[in-house]
């Protein structure tokens, strides 16, 4: 069985807009001693460890029970629950992935960015994508926003100008019941080309 | 979710070793996308004790060729498959296929291998635990198959007994007309399996502790027009209601060579074997697509309410022969 | 012409858009506090059964738990129209009906116990058919409902409230019609509008008498109107709205989910969040009513209308809160649909073994159309007319007039909706390609093009009453208290442009309360689209007043009359010398000047929509595409321009025209369960299927408010549906006249299917 390394963050150096992390590296003899692991949720590293109180990641948590519940970053919403709505889109290592359909234990040294993420996190100025969907009034209730935002940031990220078509292909996966799509599609194409 | 252990599998054979260990009591998990409905639901009767992740095991996420086979493993994810330059350029009736399924989102985190050993969609079967508790019928060991006089509109045409639910995947449709293999691992070594083998209609032929490894697919031939078509509710994130995969060749109007394998109709992928022999030979057209289509779908039998969906495969058929 | 407002038609963001494109809206699952307990809801797997006992020894001792409650530790609180349903009763009527609720400190604490309270059942046979509820020796749900037949009325609506369109005389009506048709129609599909947001709360329990819940809900004022009647008028309780997560109406009405929280807060003395997970919200909370008609009309040759009689029997599931309110209001709606002198037609409420129904927009009049279009399509096209002429020509005109939900007669004082309606047809094409009933308007292989058209008007723009005060400050802000929440149509915004335009201050200077019933005074909330109207003209009334005590106020300063003043930009100023002026502190720095507007019940305006389609059906597999949408309407004033865009753009989802294609609450009608209750098997549009939609909105001045201004939000929903069924059966040249057209029933109506024999061996 596998011998977990844990990671323990020593010190945090200012660089760049990420929080780069020096490491230092321990191996467990035993399998017992407190599981760890480590995630950079937009830019920040968060040491957790695996166990069943309430401060620990439970094996059970998805990864947006840890995000909303453990960090506190409610952004990412969860709605159906189930992989079928995109409403809990975040961004793993750069592609949009399902935060209620992955475990967080699972998650160990990846990168995660939310919708929390986006904006500048010192002048607060929004993300070039945030700003389209501010403009085009792209959303009515704004539940479903956040993960549309994230899927779209996706999107723009592999494809910086995609067609009519493509975004809706790239959205295909994000449910909005007010039916605010038709805006959502004018604000993707409206930030496409200029997203950072 | 309730509470369940988890382990870090880094080896196929550490895998293979918990599940032997764990004695059934232990779930194998790759995207995840599944296998995370099945824990929120709590649906079946046994709650897993340990969730073992196969993601952690290097080297299984390939998608290469040699030897003139396409081999991928079990773990390569969906999104891989759809944006291989090998896949889309060679195999493109499994690009379409992979690509068909779901949404982006869940193309990124699904593999391969969880889409062929995904669990069924019947929506007795998957009937949540939360309100008012499980459904028990015939592929839970108990009662009858509840679709046979409910709602069984999305349900098995052909080829089934007892339970009536069909393969959902996708992949395996057109895994099937491209004649590949499941290979997997188990305690008592590797065996391959065609993907037409791989489903019965109580469950796949996976023995106990074994794992899907990887999936060899041999060339097509280049002039060989391959096709999938799915039909569906809606476009993108459903299952198919009905799905057709074809692989033709034709030489001047003639077919040389023709493949059709139907999904969603049964436990697993049917090849439409006569259909297949009454092509080869023969020239083209409306007329004898139609006549393919209805041999295809000859051994249909449908519920109270999937008739229609006979109808829907047939068109299905024509319209990937004539493609 | 250029426009006469500052801010009034002008785009402007949302208020809230920052917070909402940040992830910083604090929706209510987002919300936290102190020693908050988790609430979770076992629910019945029986369609129909007595509780004979309960045990619950051994869930108390599981780690975190702190309360579970049963029916027998309940008060007896009661919700319902009559209220005859008890909180948690000794009854279960639908699979999913609440049997106990546990308070534990996680969620999974609290889930975890569901599992260990051990109840006995005395299973009862159940039903689930309107008709079969009907019948003698059918399983009886209530003692109150003899039959299963709910009892009608609505004693809120007043003394005379609709219950039935009887007046006239029908026999000489029909004697009077070239045409008759008769026939069964239904809208059976029960879809849910589902919210993204699922119905939650959160309670806290603080004095013997008093609750404060956090709500999510559409309308944070009523839920407090709507506790207190249900907890007997003992209990105090307050309600605090937030952003909410969509409603389409059916979150208007949380009241189970806020008891159970309240009980269990109640409990404990802790705050206790419950929040539905989706399963729960498609398996266990409302669904649009399942309608089905049996009627005949008389038409003559140019498409009058001369007589209307039939039953129209209304599944409300297991139990009614507002279903009699949506039976009065589609009552008054479908004459405003069909001026017609002559009605005998006759609801019947029904209760069945499901979960159940209650408001969604449309409310009422969408599921009365779904049925009766059908119906006066077969006489439209015996007597050989345009289904877009008929609509016109029967829709309201002013000085027409119709029995609203108060028994009262009203005659339209609003405009004449002719020109939108024949705008629409013109961006449309309907002359062109309008080919007659039963016949496609092209045809491509397999694939055959269809149109059809569609219509509803309300006067509920003006239903109901609102309160709003306004208050300016010597800073030169304002604040605006109404307690309504913004549950997507953007009107907070609206509200705050309104009392700008009124104050003619920048509307960054004026805010507006949390919607807290503590500190906001009436408001019915906005529902029935009379947000603008309604609550626009308490808002405006409360403006104008403010606007006027200040000028008086500052008058004497000014050495001027009131009447001679005006402000802006928070500086009053002589109008006929703008240089003698004085900024709002002038009032003197400790004080505030408040206004106070009120709005009563107006149901002499009736809003209206036409909607036209086309589909391209698949005449070999059954699939119906929709290709086009065009909304025609008049709103007298435009207030916000990509709000309303949005609003008329909601025409598809929640339960509106997708009703009519592929939206269905699947029922299994022998163990009662719902099949489809998640967001795989339930279908919804997605972007790839995004039809073209075309909005034609005029502005003709409305005798509404200082804006003349109507709200068309809510009716977007309702002329869609049957107009796709015109559509699919011009495409395929048969009637098809069930919902949704699924693949399987236009297969179907083609005869290219016969039904399956069973067994698939
Ligand atoms: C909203 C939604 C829509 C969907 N639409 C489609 C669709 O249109 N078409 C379609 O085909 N699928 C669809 N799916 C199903 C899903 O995409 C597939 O199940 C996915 O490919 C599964 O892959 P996974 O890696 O996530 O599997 P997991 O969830 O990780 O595993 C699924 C099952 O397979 C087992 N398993 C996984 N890998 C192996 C292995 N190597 N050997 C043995 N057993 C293994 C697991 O134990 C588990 O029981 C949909 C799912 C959702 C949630
Ligand atoms: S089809 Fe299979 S899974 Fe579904 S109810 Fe029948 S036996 Fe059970
Ligand atoms: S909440 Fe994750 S996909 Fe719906
Ligand atoms: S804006 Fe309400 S769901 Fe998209």
């Amino acid at each position: 069985m596998e011998k977990r390394k844990s990671v323990r963050p020593v010190a945090f150096l200012k660089k760049g807009e990420d929080t780069v992390v020096r490491t230092q590296k321990l191996t467990r003899k035993k399998a017992r001693a407190t599981e760890r692991i480590s995630l950079t949720v937009n830019g920040k590293i968060h040491e957790m460890e695996v166990g069943t109180a309430s401060h620990q990641i439970d094996p059970a948590h998805t990864l947006a029970h840890t995000l909303r519940e453990t960090l506190g970053l409610t952004g990412t919403k969860v709605s159906c629950d189930h992989g079928a709505c995109g409403s809990c889109t975040v961004l793993m290592d750069g592609k949009a992935v399902l935060s209620c359909m992955t475990l967080t234990i699972e998650c160990d040294g990846k990168r995660i960015t939310t919708i929390e993420g986006l904006s500048d996190p010192e002048t607060g100025e929004l993300d070039p994508l945030q700003q389209a969907f501010v403009d085009h009034t792209a959303f009515q209730c704004g539940f479903c926003t956040p993960g549309m935002i994230m899927s779209a940031k996706a999107l723009l990220g592999e494809n910086p100008s995609p067609t009519e078509e493509e975004v809706k292909e790239g959205l295909s996966g994000n449910f909005c019941r007010c039916i605010s799509n038709y805006h959502v599609v004018k604000a993707v194409l409206a930030a496409s080309g200029k997203g950072r | 979710m309730r509470s369940f252990t988890h382990i870090n599998a880094r080896t196929l054979d550490e895998a293979i070793e918990l599940l032997r260990k764990y004695r059934g009591r232990a779930v194998l998990n790759a995207g995840g996308t599944d296998l995370l409905s099945a824990l929120k639901g709590e649906y079946l009767s046994r709650y897993p004790e340990t969730v073992i992740n196969l993601k952690s095991i290097s080297g299984l996420d390939y998608v290469s060729e040699d030897g003139g086979l396409l081999r991928i493993g079990a773990l390569a994810k969906l999104s891989d498959i759809v944006r291989s330059p090998l896949v889309s350029s060679g195999y493109r009736v499994l690009a379409e296929a992979a690509r068909s399924v779901a949404s982006p989102q869940i193309r990124n985190a699904a593999t391969i291998g969880g889409n062929l050993c995904q669990d069924i969609r019947c929506w007795y079967y998957r009937y949540p635990r939360h309100i008012g508790g499980p459904v028990q019928c015939a592929r839970k060991g108990s009662g009858p198959c509840l679709a046979v006089r409910g709602d069984n509109r999305y349900h098995a045409i052909m080829n089934s007994r007892k339970c009536f639910a069909v393969c959902p995947s996708d992949t395996a449709v057109a895994l099937a007309v491209l004649d590949a293999q499941v290979h997997v691992s188990g305690p008592e070594g590797d065996r391959a399996i065609a993907v037409t083998d791989f489903f019965g209609p109580l469950a796949n032929a996976l023995r106990s502790n074994e794992i899907v490894r990887k999936i060899e697919v041999p060339k097509v031939s280049v002039s060989a027009v391959q096709t999938f078509l799915k039909f569906t509710v809606r476009e993108p994130i459903d299952f198919a209601v009905v799905s057709v995969a074809s692989v033709i060749t034709r030489e001047e109007g003639v077919c040389t060579d023709a493949r059709i394998a139907l999904g969603a109709v049964a436990p697993g992928p049917v090849r439409a074997s006569k259909a297949e022999e009454m092509l080869k030979g023969e020239r083209i057209d409306e007329e004898m697509a139609a006549q393919a289509a209805e041999q295809a779908l000859a051994g249909a039998r449908p519920l109270s309410k999937n008739a229609y969906k006979i109808e829907i495969a047939k068109t299905l058929v024509k319209r990937a022969i004539l493609r | 012409m250029a426009s006469p407002y500052r801010f009034i038609g002008k785009t402007t963001p949302r208020k809230d858009a920052r917070e909402i494109v940040t992830g910083r809206a604090n929706f209510l699952a987002d919300r936290k506090f102190p020693g908050m307990l988790h609430g979770k809801v076992l629910r019945s797997p029986h369609p129909h059964a007595l509780i004979k006992s309960v045990s619950r020894d051994e869930v108390m001792k599981l780690p975190g738990v702190e309360a579970v409650l049963t029916w027998e530790d309940v008060p007896n609180w009661k919700g319902g129209t009559p209220r005859c349903t008890r909180i948690l009763d000794r009854k279960v009527r639908y699979v999913g009906d609440a049997v106990a609720l546990v308070a534990a400190d996680t969620e999974e604490h609290a889930k975890e116990a569901l599992r260990f309270i051990k109840v006995e059942y005395e299973v009862l046979p159940a039903v689930f058919d309107i008709e079969e509820a009907l019948k003698p020796g059918a399983p009886q749900l209530y003692e109150d409902f003899p039959g299963n037949v709910v009892t009608p009325g609505v004693p809120f609506f007043g003394p005379k409230n609709l219950k039935e369109v009887v007046r006239g005389d029908v026999e000489r009506g029909f004697a009077e019609a070239d045409v008759i048709t008769e026939g069964t129609f239904g809208y059976e599909n029960m879809p849910n509008p589902i919210p993204p947001e699922p119905p939650g709360v959160v309670a806290l329990w603080e004095a013997p008498d008093s609750v404060t819940l956090w709500v999510s809900n559409q309308a944070s004022y009523m839920d407090t109107v709507i506790l207190s009647h249900i907890m007997e008028r003992k209990i105090q309780p307050r309600t605090i709205g937030g952003p909410c997560g969509g409603s389409f109406g059916s979150k208007y009405m949380s009241w189970q989910v806020q008891c159970y929280a309240a009980l269990l807060s109640r409990a404990t003395r802790k705050p206790v969040k419950l929040v539905l997970t989706k399963e729960e919200h498609l398996a266990s909370f409302t669904l649009r009513p399942a309608s089905r008609m049996s009627a005949k009309v008389g038409m003559k040759k140019d498409g009058t209308v001369t007589a209307v009689q039939g039953t129209w029997l209304i599944d409300t599931g297991y139990y009614s809160m507002t279903t009699q309110s949506q039976i009065a209001v589609g009552c008054g709606e479908v004459q405003i649909m069909v001026q017609c002198p002559n009605w005998d037609l006759k609801p019947v409420i029904v209760c069945t073994n499901r979960n159940a129904s209650g408001i969604v927009r449309g409310f009422g009049g969408q599921e009365l159309k779904c049925c009766l279009i059908p119906l006066l399509s077969l006489a439209m096209e015996k007597a050989g007319v345009d289904p877009f002429e008929f609509l016109k020509k029967n829709f309201v005109r002013p000085g027409g007039g119709y029995f609203w939900r108060d028994g009262i007669w009203y005659n339209h004082r609003g405009i004449d909706h002719t020109k939108a309606m024949e705008r629409g047809a013109e961006v449309f094409g309907w002359k062109e390609k309008w080919k007659g009933w039963l016949k496609p308007t092209a045809v491509n292989g397999p694939k055959r093009r269809g149109i059809g058209v569609g219509i509803h008007g309300s006067a509920d723009i003006g239903e109901d009453s609102s309160e709003a005060y306004v208050r300016l400050h010597p800073d030169g802000t304002a604040m605006l208290f109404s307690c309504v929440t913004e549950h997507g149509t953007g009107q907070v915004t609206n509200y705050i442009r309104m009392v700008a335009e009124v104050l003619q201050l920048p509307m960054e200077r004026i805010s507006i309360t949390p919607p807290d019933s503590l500190i906001n005074p009436y408001e019915f909330g906005p529902a029935g689209s009379r947000g603008t109207y309604a609550i626009g003209a308490a808002i405006i009334a409360a403006a104008e007043d403010a606007r006027q005590r200040l000028l008086e106020l500052i008058a004497p300063r000014l050495k001027a009359k009131p009447q001679d003043l005006d402000t802006v930009d928070g500086v009053v100023y002589r109008k006929d010398d703008p240089g003698v002026k004085i900024p709002w502190k002038a009032m003197a720095v400790d004080r505030t000047i408040t206004g106070y507007g009120r709005f009563d019940p107006d149901y002499s305006l009736v809003n209206c929509m036409m909607t036209f389609i086309e589909v391209e059906v698949d005449t070999e597999t059954g699939k119906v595409a929709l290709l086009r949408v065009v909304n025609a309407t008049d709103v007298g004033q435009i207030i916000d321009p990509p709000g309303l865009e949005n609003q008329l753009n909601g025409c598809l989802g929640s339960a509106g025209i997708d009703s009519a294609i592929f939206e269905e609450m699947i029922l299994d009608r022998s163990a009662g369960r719902m099949l489809n209750a998640n967001m795989i098997d339930y279908k919804w549009r997605t972007f790839p299927e995004l039809p073209v939609i075309e909005n034609v909105v005029m502005e003709t001045p409305f005798p509404s408010h200082r804006f003349h201004a109507v709200g068309v939000g809510e009716i977007a929903t309702s002329p869609g549906p049957s107009a796709v069924l015109m559509a699919v059966s011009n495409a395929l040249g048969v009637w098809i006249h069930k919902y949704p057209v699924t693949p399987e029933r236009v297969l179907k109506t083609l005869g290219k299917t016969g039904s399956g024999k069973g067994g698939a061996a």
